[in-house]
């Protein structure tokens, strides 16, 4: 019985033989800085979330890189902390995302940094379905009143600058409920923006449409899906808007209205320390 | 604009535009390295184990003794085939590529093909073992009173008719690699769907690009099973007497 033993021996041997693949080494990547330690993405591998802004930018440094300098290669993740992780595995050079997100990140990863050379300022805004102006000039108004009554800066306050934490937005009482539902699309992979907590949706956009719903007397319900599938979701009425950190740019625009502005972000870049 | 003009124009955007056709035939490619290589890991894996187990089954199973080899042999084999069958893909992949080789920058291709060979082995090693048990145990002992060995048995004897057992259900775990690998873009490797996806992420328009990912997926799968009907006819030539 020869070949049983031929078998075995085979089987044994492919099995050490991925224990050796499993036993890697650790590679340093080449670095991007020039001699004044200023980071620059050209030529570097960039993880993005697929179709947020970092993608875009990225996408540009790939397609139209400028004269004298390599093109880049982006690696898109499904949530921006997938590619968060692979740059701490060093399976990218670096990240480009919001700024807010990127603090979060590095504060939870010491290994991290954000570059001091932002990338891209932007607004982010509530997407809603083209042709919608009833809804879109509806919370509109509701922007314009907290804003004016100072909620937004409060809720803003409560998670971004150096006094989080000491506001919660509650509902006021007895809100009548009466004007049906309002569905909001998000990923909830974006804090503080938006995040899972305990099993619930929670941040900035929660907090902030509950405040408007409760302006409008609308229920709100919050749907979590992948980034790139709000924007067809609103478009197919599968929900009523997009509240996602999300920033206003002319693609966007194409196909979706945005409303008034509620906040300010900017595009960074994460490297390793 | 009426029907076919809108759609036209649809067409326009989502692949003309930029050149976005490159997305699909790029992750075309890719789609199929990773399915192709899959595919033979997956068989030489699959073969392997489905040998080691079947060989155990008849020979040592109810009885005391065997080889004590086979029998670590066959230990290890149950042991892969529970995990692996036992976890979703996706989660598999994601292992290999966060946690395996998670200090390491390996190409992304040879990740997916770990993942997506290892996994159809397991499914492979069950149905190639399905066809080596359905040959009678009188075949395994004429060849062996003939005065051939335990492998020469094997290679001509089980086996080429255990293959023509097997292969509706081989073909079908093909079919089910090939669609698998679409989970690919969990680590951001733009394969096929992908490829759809990033339009989409592009053009917000979902259904030019899904529909023509999904008919390209339907397009192999249909060539696969007419070369699968056209392997099955030819080698049924030979029972036709």
């Amino acid at each position: 019985m020869k070949m049983k033993r031929i078998a075995a021996l085979m089987a044994a041997g492919i099995l050490s033989m991925s224990a050796t693949l499993l036993a890697g080494c650790k590679d340093k990547g080449a670095s991007f800085r020039d001699e004044n330690g200023v980071f620059d993405p050209a030529g570097a591998v960039i993880g993005v979330q697929l179709g947020t802004t970092g993608d875009e930018y990225a996408r540009d440094l790939e397609e139209k890189p400028e004269e004298g300098k390599k093109a880049s290669t982006i690696e898109r993740y499904n949530k921006g902390a997938d590619a968060v992780n692979a740059l701490k595995q060093g399976k990218v050079d670096c990240v480009i995302i919001d700024n807010e997100p990127a603090k979060v990140f590095v504060s939870l990863n010491e290994d991290l940094q954000i570059e001091p050379n932002p990338f891209a300022d932007e607004d982010y805004a509530i997407a809603i379905k083209k042709g919608n102006t009833e809804l879109l000039e509806k919370i509109n108004g509701a922007i314009k009143e907290l804003k004016e009554d100072g909620t937004i800066d409060k809720i803003l306050g409560n998670y971004i600058g150096d006094d989080t934490g000491n506001y919660q937005y509650t509902s006021p009482e007895g809100v009548s409920r009466t004007n049906g539902t309002l569905t909001m699309g998000t990923n909830a992979a974006f804090p503080p923006y938006e995040q899972l907590e305990n099993g619930k949706i929670v941040g900035i956009d929660p907090d902030i449409m509950q405040a408007v719903c409760d302006k409008l007397g609308m229920e709100l319900k919050i749907e979590d899906m992948e980034f790139d599938s709000i924007i067809p979701s609103i478009q197919s009425g599968k929900v009523d808007v997009g509240v996602a950190g999300m920033t206003v740019n002319e693609d966007r625009l194409k196909n979706v209205d945005f409303s008034e502005s509620y906040a300010k972000g900017v595009q960074v870049i994460i490297t390793k320390k | 604009m009426n029907f076919f003009e809108k759609l036209a124009a649809e067409f326009k955007q989502n692949f003309i535009e930029q050149n976005r056709w490159q997305y699909i035939v790029k992750g075309l490619g890719t789609t199929m390295i990773i399915t192709l290589l899959a595919l033979l890991l997956g068989l030489v894996l699959g073969f392997i184990v489905a040998i080691v187990r079947s060989t155990h089954d008849k020979t040592c199973l109810g009885k005391k003794g065997g080889h004590i080899l086979l029998r670590i042999g066959n230990g290890i084999s149950k042991f892969y085939l529970t995990v692996i069958r036992g976890t979703p893909s996706t989660v598999q992949l994601l292992i290999i590529y966060f946690v395996i080789f998670g200090s390491v920058k390996v190409d992304k291709i040879f990740c997916a093909v770990m993942a997506f060979g290892i996994n159809s082995g397991a499914y492979v090693a069950e149905i190639v073992r399905s066809g080596i048990m359905s040959i009678d145990n009188g075949q395994t002992e004429a060849g062996r009173s003939l005065g051939l060995n335990f492998r020469q048995t094997m290679t001509s004897i089980i086996m080429p008719q255990a293959f023509k057992n097997v292969l509706p259900a081989l073909g079908n775990e093909f079919i089910v690699l090939l669609k698998e690998t679409s989970i690919s873009g969990y680590i951001a490797l733009n394969d096929l769907t992908r490829a759809g996806t990033l339009i989409q992420s592009q053009t917000y328009s979902a259904f030019m690009p899904l529909i023509a990912v999904a008919l390209i997926y339907l397009v192999i799968v249909i060539g696969l099973t007419r070369l699968l009907t056209l392997l099955e006819r030819r080698l049924a030539k030979n029972d036709k007497r």
